[in-house]
């Protein structure tokens, strides 16, 4: 389970709060959205959760399987299962995308206490989930995400995601910048991830994601705490009121 | 107004050691003439210093306190797996190998079976009637190249004939033997015929047990017409080694000429590369990768002019510099009035792995013609925070990240050699060295 208590955060370096005071339980086996206006603090969430550097964590904790993960580096929050989904996948020219993705899935099955796979292994396995999701072998030779459209890196992340087998996985704005086509097959790849075993966050500005990844809960970001909480409909609440309501309470 | 000229230590030590060793150096009389009016210049010159404008970065007569002895004798002790050793990734490249031992061509350790189309002998030996000196101006250059014609004893003399294209790369190797620290100064002089095609490697080297020391190398490349010529130089003399090289290359019409200069483990380097259009529709491409650590000073001086039109230059260099080492990049590129549709393009990037490290950077378009496209960049910068973070988030243990980030930097230069081989090579040794700066 991930449990979220009274997180205060800020950007190490500026004293304006972004973050204040997000609690939230989330159990394995359910899908949980987040969803709010334009700088409410979702992708501060996000950030925070992988451990990217450059935030400050000011009160409050992160509980992943009953331990807290804010000491831990990115390596090793990915080790123990937490995965990103970047709503802007990095360009990497000159690291071709196979060797990436071999190195990553070696390091995390390496800390796991797993075998390392070998490449006709790693092979084999990532032409099977690739294919799946309409990444072609072409795309796997170039550099990573380098000349990639919106679609095809989205797709790239939720092949990433498949094969690092997370149970934590927090998808940050997985629809921006996709057409509905592309919205489909990214979302029946997170779909065909769900799992009892797996948590999955996914934030979203829009409701439209929501379609084709049916949440279990809903909850509304507004100025850096969670302001509502409640079933799927929520989100079907929202697309017709809008975020302005939340806006008003939360000032 | 009469200034007096003070000498350093080493300047003059320079001069006097010339005195006791000219009798013994290869040539004629009119070599022996050439070499005591090169000293004489020399004498005049000094060694280049801060306020001569191409050596701002990297004063000679500051960085060098002692001249050391020129190395006279080839160390006998050298054998093949020494040389195997030192070449590293190259060693197992597949080429007509030509190996000179602290400056001296040696044989029983060179491999040219016979070769179509290429003749190649030792300069020593052609020294005699008077082939090999060529007359350069080129500015700012004058007194390590008075220097080079003073002190060289030996170096490559090749040829390659008219259409002829070379089965195997020709392999330079200078190795340094000695334990007594010494001046090692060679000279190469290369023509490639009319439509040939040629690939030629300079690698200089240090042997495990020899000491690190000077040197000073010249190289003269001259394509005929339509010749196609790969030039590549590693340069890995070791701790405490000093070496000035010095390229001249004249372009014919139509050739391509590409060259890649990979730099490491040697504490202070000038690389002076001048190559000169003098036939249209030629292409060029000169890049690099220098890699250094601790107090190494890795400097890149090149010159390209375009005296004719119609030709494309491209250069790309890039570094990587950790601790407090310091890089040097000035790039010139001339475009002489005549020379309309030149199109030429230069980008210079580090990667700054400390904050202690420097890299000073001066691209320079002097452009005499209206009808050109020309453009020139430079960057400086830490590894990029962003793409560290999502290497990381994927589960990349950071010194793995930092290092794939590091190679992916410096594997868009090494992409510049076609050749599979040599680029293979080339790539292993950078790796090694990689390993050891971002440890």
């Amino acid at each position: 389970m991930l449990e979220i208590k009274n997180l205060h955060v800020k950007l190490a370096d500026e004293d304006k709060p972004i973050l204040r005071g997000v609690s939230l339980q989330l159990p394995k086996g359910e899908v949980h959205a987040v969803m709010g206006p334009n700088g409410s603090g979702k992708s501060t969430l996000a950030y925070v959760l992988a451990g990217r550097d450059g935030y400050e964590v000011t009160d409050g904790d992160i509980l992943w399987e009953g331990q807290s993960i804010l000491d831990m580096e990115p390596d090793e929050r990915a080790a123990k299962g937490v995965f990103l989904a970047f709503q802007y996948p990095m360009e990497i020219p000159g690291v071709g995308t196979f060797t990436f993705l071999r190195t990553a899935v070696n390091s995390v099955r390496k800390k796991r206490g797993l075998q390392e796979f070998t490449t006709p292994e790693f092979m084999k396995r990532i032409r099977q989930t690739a294919g799946r999701l309409g990444v072609s072998e072409e795309m796997l030779k170039r550099p990573l995400n380098v000349g990639f459209s919106g679609g095809e890196k989205k797709r790239m992340e939720i092949l990433q995601m498949a094969m690092l087998e997370p149970t934590l996985c927090v998808l940050d704005e997985t629809d921006s910048g996709l057409d509905i086509d592309a919205v489909r097959v990214v979302s029946e790849g997170v779909n065909a991830l769900r799992a009892q075993d797996r948590a999955m966050l996914v934030i979203t500005h829009y409701q439209r994601l929501l379609n084709y990844i049916v949440p279990d809960k809903v909850h509304v970001m507004a100025d850096g705490r969670i302001a509502r909480s409640g079933g799927k409909e929520l989100a079907l609440e929202l697309e017709k009121s809008g975020y302005a309501g939340f806006k008003g309470k939360a000032a | 107004m009469t200034v007096a000229i003070s000498r350093t230590t080493a300047e003059q030590t320079l001069t006097r050691q010339f005195e006791a060793v000219a009798g013994q150096l290869p040539g004629d009389a009119a070599i022996g003439e050439a070499r005591k009016a090169a000293i004489g210049t020399f004498a005049a010159l000094g060694l280049p210093h801060r306020r001569v404008e191409e050596w701002k970065y990297t004063d000679l007569r500051h960085a060098i306190k002692e001249a050391l002895p020129p190395a006279l004798a080839g160390d006998a002790g050298a054998s093949r797996q020494d040389i195997d050793r030192a070449l590293e990734g190259l060693a197992g490249l597949d080429a007509y190998r030509v190996v000179f031992v602290d400056g001296r061509y040696c044989a029983e350790l060179s491999d040219v079976a016979a070769a179509a189309g290429l003749r190649i002998g030792a300069l020593a030996a052609a020294l005699p009637r008077s082939e090999g000196l060529v007359a350069t101006v080129w500015p700012g250059q004058e007194a390590v190249l008075a220097l080079n014609t003073a002190f060289m004893t030996d170096g490559a003399l090749a040829r390659v004939a008219d259409g002829a294209k070379l089965a195997k790369p020709l392999l330079l190797v200078f190795a340094r033997a000695s334990k007594q620290p010494s001046l090692i100064t060679t000279r190469n002089i290369v023509h490639v015929g009319a439509g040939a095609r040629a690939t030629l490697i300079e690698a200089y080297v240090t042997l495990p047990e020899a000491a690190a020391g000077q040197t000073n190398t010249l190289s003269e490349v001259v394509l005929g017409d339509a010749a196609e010529v790969v030039h590549v130089k590693v340069t890995l003399e070791g701790d405490g080694a000093t070496h000035l090289a010095s390229w001249m290359t004249r372009l014919g019409a139509q050739t391509s000429y590409r060259a890649f200069h990979l730099t490491a483990a040697t504490a202070l380097v000038r690389n002076s590369l001048f190559a000169i259009f003098q036939g249209e529709g030629s292409k060029v491409d000169i890049s690099g990768a220098f890699l250094g650590r601790a107090a190494e000073h890795i400097d890149t001086t090149l010159v390209v002019d375009h005296a004719v039109p119609g030709c494309e230059s491209r250069e790309l260099f890039k570094g990587v510099l950790a601790d407090r080492a310091r890089g040097v990049f000035q790039g010139k590129v001339i475009v002489r009035p005549d020379a309309q549709k030149t199109d030429g393009k230069q980008m210079a990037q580090v990667l700054m792995l400390s904050e202690d490290a420097e890299f000073d950077s001066k691209p320079e378009l002097e452009i005499h013609a209206d009808d050109v496209v020309c453009g020139h960049g430079s960057t400086a910068a830490e590894i990029d925070a962003d793409l560290l973070f999502y290497l990381r988030a994927r589960g990349i243990p950071l010194g793995v990240a930092r290092a794939m980030l590091i190679e992916s930097f410096v594997g868009e230069a090494l992409d510049k050699i076609e050749d599979e081989a040599v680029r293979a090579g080339l790539t292993q040794i950078a790796l090694s060295r990689l390993a050891g700066l971002s440890a």
